[in-house]
């Protein structure tokens, strides 16, 4: 028997280790990550009709201007993340930043961001389920079960809880099946892009419409109402684009793989936005009956409408691949609210039970089922609420990520204020690319914001005489002022600035 | 000698770490905690893109090492490592490698809704792979004193005598009576001709691999350790066979296993299981072809 004395705990694991496998991923590994995370399918489906429905046929314009801010916000953000590595990402600059209460706020922005992103790809995977149910069996009946709407709430709560289930187990998509994914969108994708096409020339279209130098210049949208609504709506279609400009040790290349693989991904994904877009207003034209882009009936999900007219029997694959990346969204989704809530629970701005981690499967486990929970709240109570739920999430989250973004890109701005003139490019990146995305994206935010408090704006559903995007989008905001209330009161030592301190 | 311990802070975790102990106050060992992190995969497109989740869950590694280590008493030897990898199971057997382990200790179930009737995924993989043995600690595992009995699953299948050679050879080293155990699952109710023809193969076996004579009165040679003793246990099923037999508090089963690809679908995707799923006591599976490092 032995009687030697216990040991200390040998540290044989360094703290900078990451957590990644370093020099894993390619150029075309890196594309693929950042097309995977855009979902462009998916993207496309839930914003092409709801930004139709503000600026007409300068779609194409709108999308290209909104790639700017989202730019330039991204390149503040990728400077945060390298002198900063923090899992509360918005919060914590933030908070390091402008102190707690931004802070506190900018993180509860990203939290709803991601939270209302998920009850939205969980609807859309549902109707895409039923859809595909009804093109399988033949039976379109099937493809009208997703409007009941207890049925429709209960299978999405399904779905949300799967894909809960999944992260919490910490079960990860491979490398293998997310080639397959990405691969199949974008194939799919230009597939209905090139059949759209080929009905217009052999006079088969629904609408044909000339496509016309006017559609890609963004002054000419009617107001700048418009035009805010369609930004915010199209930061959302690039919401995703920037993953690979943060990824640095799992690259084979960090000098030269994430900026490569930034551009690559944003002409693959500007290319086949432009192609789809292009391709439904030229087919479908965009007026306000039958299968026009313009029919209220047909924005909410633009591709269940269109897939079958336009690609005939093929149209099932269209829905596999929506279903399919909006299923593996939903799952990666999950990660983000979770692992912020689990920061915020870590430095105790929220109850520490957030910063629970399971010991089995080393997830956050507590914050999973919340943002699972929270989920499943906001959709139920959307899609009872409003006359086209899938219309208005997506609305709001627009304004929430303009929201948390222009905190985030400020953030950049104030925190690196000392070093901003030391050099060009420090002066580009930590301070003008930020301070202008920034400043963009709040004031699109507000717009959007004072605009959606008239009851027709969005779908057109209100609650109380006001428009039910700003109730929702105000509303979530509001919670969080309400939230963070209570949070100092009950423990104030976060907000006193004792846990995090200000740079 | 090396053990490596399989640590997770549950009770899965805990009943390997109290295994270990037992085991480790048998023979001169020292304990090795490793706890298992998963490695984030790039693929998975969390967005938005975050890299500090790896410290918080790195600081809370630690604190539960902490913990684990709090678990082993002070004459017992015990260092922690944390480590990455994708797979559990293939992590711990890089470890035991590594450190050149002589066994790897694990809880053998989840502490899950289901816990009396599913062996943990980890325990699973493990079983079917690892090329050291793998003592599985049961579920609420409690004790700590060392080991008093060794008994050793004896069959008919190739391999059989290596594993007898193991077992005689653990229990002469460590000083512990040793107990053959040959369960017979009969449908039709009790045979007694089949019970003694196992009888008597295992005290054939036994006279084979060089063990003092059995059922006689010879005392045992070299060695004060009781002669081998030698039980056949019968039911309906393995399970019953299981129960039927009496098991010493302080016991363990030493039981042979096929390295993937040899029979494992049929050793231990059935017979394991099962016997695992009834057993009160710790058991250790000895990879085929193991050749014992002499101690």
């Amino acid at each position: 028997m032995s009687t030697a004395p216990k040991t200390v705990q040998s540290k044989d694991s360094s703290l900078s280790e990451k957590g990644l496998k370093a020099g894993s991923v390619g150029l075309i590994g890196a594309v693929v990550i950042g097309v995977s995370c855009i979902a462009p399918a998916y993207t496309l489906t839930a914003a092409l009709g709801p930004t139709v429905s503000e600026v007409g046929v300068h779609l194409p314009a709108i999308f290209l201007v909104g790639f700017i801010p989202m730019l330039l916000v991204a390149l503040g953000y990728r400077e945060l993340n390298n002198a900063m590595p923090d899992a509360g990402t918005s919060f914590t600059w933030a908070t390091r930043a402008f102190g707690p209460w931004i802070g506190w706020m900018g993180g509860w922005g990203l939290i709803a961001a991601t939270i209302i992103v998920l009850s939205n790809l969980a609807a859309v995977a549902v109707d895409f389920f039923y859809l595909m149910l009804a093109q399988i069996f033949s039976n379109p009946e099937l493809g009208e079960l997703s409007k009941i709407l207890p049925l429709n709430i209960a299978t999405t709560l399904v779905f949300i809880a799967l894909a809960c289930w999944i992260s919490y187990r910490g079960m990860e998509t491979t490398k293998g099946v997310q080639y397959v994914l990405v691969a199949f969108q974008l194939l799919v994708l230009g597939w209905f892009a090139v059949s759209a096409f080929a009905h217009v020339a052999n006079g088969t279209a629904f609408d044909a419409t000339a496509i016309s130098p006017d559609w890609f210049n963004p002054f000419a949208v009617d107001s700048f109402s418009q035009f805010a609504a369609g930004v915010s709506l199209s930061i959302f279609i690039y919401w995703g684009w920037d993953v690979t400009l943060t990824m640095n040790e799992e690259t084979k290349n960090p000098e030269k793989t994430p900026g490569r693989a930034a551009t690559i991904t944003v002409l693959v994904i500007v290319i086949i936005y432009m192609t789809v877009a292009l391709a439904t207003l030229s087919f479908a034209g965009v007026g306000e009956t039958g299968l026009g882009a313009g029919n209220p009936e047909n924005q909410s999900s633009i591709f269940a409408v269109l897939a079958g007219p336009v690609m005939g029997p093929f149209a099932i694959l269209m829905s596999l691949a929506i279903l399919s990346s909006s299923a593996a969204s939903l799952q990666s989704t999950f990660v983000s609210p979770a692992r912020t809530m689990l920061a915020m629970g870590h430095y105790r701005a929220i109850s520490p039970k957030f910063g629970k981690i399971s010991p089995t499967y080393k997830s956050p486990s507590f914050a999973t089922i919340a943002a699972a929970i929270a989920a499943a709240g906001f959709y139920v109570i959307t899609r009872t609420v409003s006359e086209n739920a899938l219309w208005d999430t997506i609305t709001a989250l627009g304004m929430m990520i303009c929201f948390y973004y222009g905190i985030t890109a400020l953030a950049c701005v104030w925190f690196f204020r000392a070093e901003a003139f030391r050099g060009a490019r420090a002066f580009f990146f930590k301070f003008l690319a930020p301070l202008v995305g920034g400043v963009i994206l709040l004031v699109m935010f507000v717009k959007t914001a004072m605009d959606s408090m008239d009851p027709e704006y969005g779908s057109g559903s209100s609650v109380g005489g006001v428009g039910l995007v700003f109730v929702l989008g105000m509303g979530v905001i509001l919670l969080g002022v309400v939230v963070m209330l209570v949070m100092y009161r009950l423990r104030p030592e976060f907000f006193k600035g004792k846990v995090l301190t200000r740079a | 000698m090396r053990y490596v311990v399989g640590y997770t802070a549950n009770a899965r975790g805990h009943d390997a770490v109290h295994l270990a102990v037992a085991l480790a106050r048998n023979h001169d060992v020292s304990l090795d905690l490793v706890l298992v992190i998963p490695e984030d995969s790039p693929f998975n497109a969390v967005y938005p893109p975050e890299a500090g989740y790896n410290d918080i869950l790195n600081e809370q590694a630690q604190r539960w090492l902490d913990e684990g280590l709090d678990l082993v008493p002070e004459d017992v030897t015990a260092r922690a490592h944390i480590r990455r990898g994708d797979s559990e199971a293939q992590t711990l057997i890089d470890a035991a490698m590594e450190f050149d382990a002589a066994a790897l200790v694990i809880g053998a179930t989840n502490s899950g809704l289901l816990k009396r009737f599913t062996i943990g995924s980890v325990a699973s993989s493990l079983l079917h792979s690892s090329p050291v043995p793998v003592a599985l600690a049961p579920n609420g595992y409690h004790r700590m004193e060392p080991i008093t009995r060794l008994s050793c699953g004896f069959g008919t299948r190739p391999g059989a005598d290596e594993l007898l050679d193991v077992a005689v050879e653990s229990a002469r080293d460590r000083g512990l009576p040793l107990r053959l155990v040959s369960l017979l699952a009969l449908d039709g109710g009790n045979s007694p001709g089949l019970a003694d023809a196992a009888w008597v193969h295992a005290a054939d076996r036994l006279a084979a691999v060089g063990s003092p004579a059995v059922g006689g009165s010879a005392e045992a040679a070299g060695s004060d350790v009781p002669e081998p003793e030698i039980v056949v246990a019968q039911g309906r099923t393995i399970e019953e066979a299981v129960d039927r037999l009496d098991w010493e508090d302080g016991e363990i089963l030493l039981i042979g296993s096929s390295r993937l690809a040899q029979q494992r679908a049929t050793f231990l995707g059935s017979t394991a299981n099962r016997i695992l799923r009834a057993l009160p006591v710790p058991m250790i599976v000895v990879p085929r072809d193991y050749t014992r490092q002499s101690s």
